[in-house]
């Protein structure tokens, strides 16, 4: 797994394998629960929510599952939903053409990680091929 | 102790030791007889209690197990149902109705995987396919998460049923929802969409009688609702 730096300050909400569709479902669920709890409104629950929605589907369609870490914390100054999904699967061997609007290896949009970037405050995208994918967005109040 | 005693203490033991076999074997209703009242009818007698309890415990771990049993079968059998149930609300919870001459509204709940989009898709095909109505409504309302592949999917749908010779109303997208799609990138702007149900049903209906009426090119009318 590949991990990005971060901050020992940051308090784990949440960790969890996903592997399954259900698992995804779940996994959206807590991560409103905890906006809501952050004090974030409809507008930037659903944000945060269909940005997570678009990475554990890319982590189950193309690597085939990984695991889900919900944290908060203070992140440039601002207290923070911070999620990270990591996987092993393939990685990807382009990430400026992965980011781009419309590109899919498969049968997708091609919006799902262009799309999940704008609807956060931060997005961090690392991925070796052979090793894996880490995404990491962060949302803040 | 004389000879006889003792061939006879021996005769008992040796009856005692055939019954203790068979009761190992799993004979429990054999018990040790005697016509004697000596010393060894006390061990004589201890033995026949001890297989009588026994046999109760044997009797009451039987009945158990076939109780566990039962349950488990139970268990098993709404294990069964639940399934059942999940395969049926799979289709309940993409009801295709009818509800106005030429209308047919599909109110989409809950989490669209691929499985349950699939079912969708295919109910509301088929339906229009039976009905020959040519709007179709599709309400998600009870749609939390609208993400990439939910919007492909509607997507698909429309194109779908546009093929089939209807057109499809997008109905319940919150502002929340919208403010998102735009932000993913992602283009509606082929879908007719409205606001609530309401707005769709309506949309709807005036549809029908400016069909009945044959007042105004339909394609007119469309342009002119979609914004
Ligand atoms: N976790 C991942 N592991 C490997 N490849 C990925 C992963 N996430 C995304 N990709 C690659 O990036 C591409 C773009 O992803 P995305 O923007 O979500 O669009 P889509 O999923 O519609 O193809 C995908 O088609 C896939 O090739
Ligand atoms: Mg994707």
């Amino acid at each position: 797994m590949i991990e990005l730096t971060s901050d020992p300050g940051w308090e784990l909400l949440e960790e969890h394998p996903l592997e399954t569709e259900f698992d995804i479902v779940k996994a959206r669920q807590s991560v409103r629960q905890f906006a809501k709890d952050a004090g974030m409104g409809i507008v930037d629950q659903t944000r945060i929510t269909t940005a997570v929605s678009e990475l554990l589907r890319n982590m189950y369609m193309y690597a085939g599952g990984g695991i889900i870490r919900i944290q908060k914390g203070l992140f440039d100054h601002h207290q923070s939903l911070i999620i990270t999904c990591l996987d092993e699967g393939p990685g990807i061997d382009n990430v400026e053409l992965a980011m781009q609007d419309g590109y899919t290896s498969g049968q997708g949009m091609g919006y799902g990680l262009p799309g999940a970037k704008r609807l956060v405050d931060d997005f961090e995208l690392q991925s070796q091929p052979g090793k894996g994918t880490t995404v990491r967005v962060v949302k803040w109040k | 102790m004389n000879e006889t005693n003792i061939t006879n203490a021996k005769q008992r033991i040796e009856h005692i030791e055939d019954i203790l076999s068979s009761v190992a074997a799993g004979d429990l209703d054999l018990r040790i007889e005697s016509e004697y009242e000596d010393d060894l009818t006390g061990i004589e007698e201890a033995i026949n209690l001890l297989i009588d309890d026994l046999t109760h415990e044997l009797k009451k771990s039987l009945k158990l197990k076939a109780e566990m049993e039962e349950k488990l079968l139970k268990i098993q059998e709404q294990q069964k149902t639940i399934l059942q149930q999940q395969e049926d609300l799979m289709e309940l919870s993409s009801p295709v109705s009818k509800v106005w001459e030429n209308i047919l509204i599909l109110p989409v709940i809950g989490t669209l995987d691929s499985q349950r989009t699939q079912v969708m898709m295919e109910n509301l095909l088929q339906k229009i396919v039976a009905t020959g109505c040519t709007t179709a409504i599709l309400d998600i309302t009870g749609v939390p998460t609208v993400d990439t592949q939910v919007a492909n999917h509607l997507l698909k749908t429309v194109t779908a049923a546009r093929l089939l010779g209807a057109e499809c109303i997008v109905s319940g997208i919150s502002p929340a929802i919208a403010q998102t799609i735009v932000h993913l990138g992602i283009n509606l702007s082929n879908i007719l969409t409205k606001a609530t149900l309401q707005d769709a049903m309506i949309y709807a209906l005036r549809k029908n009688e400016q069909l009945i009426n044959g007042k105004v090119v339909l394609n007119q009318a469309i342009n002119e609702e979609t914004i």
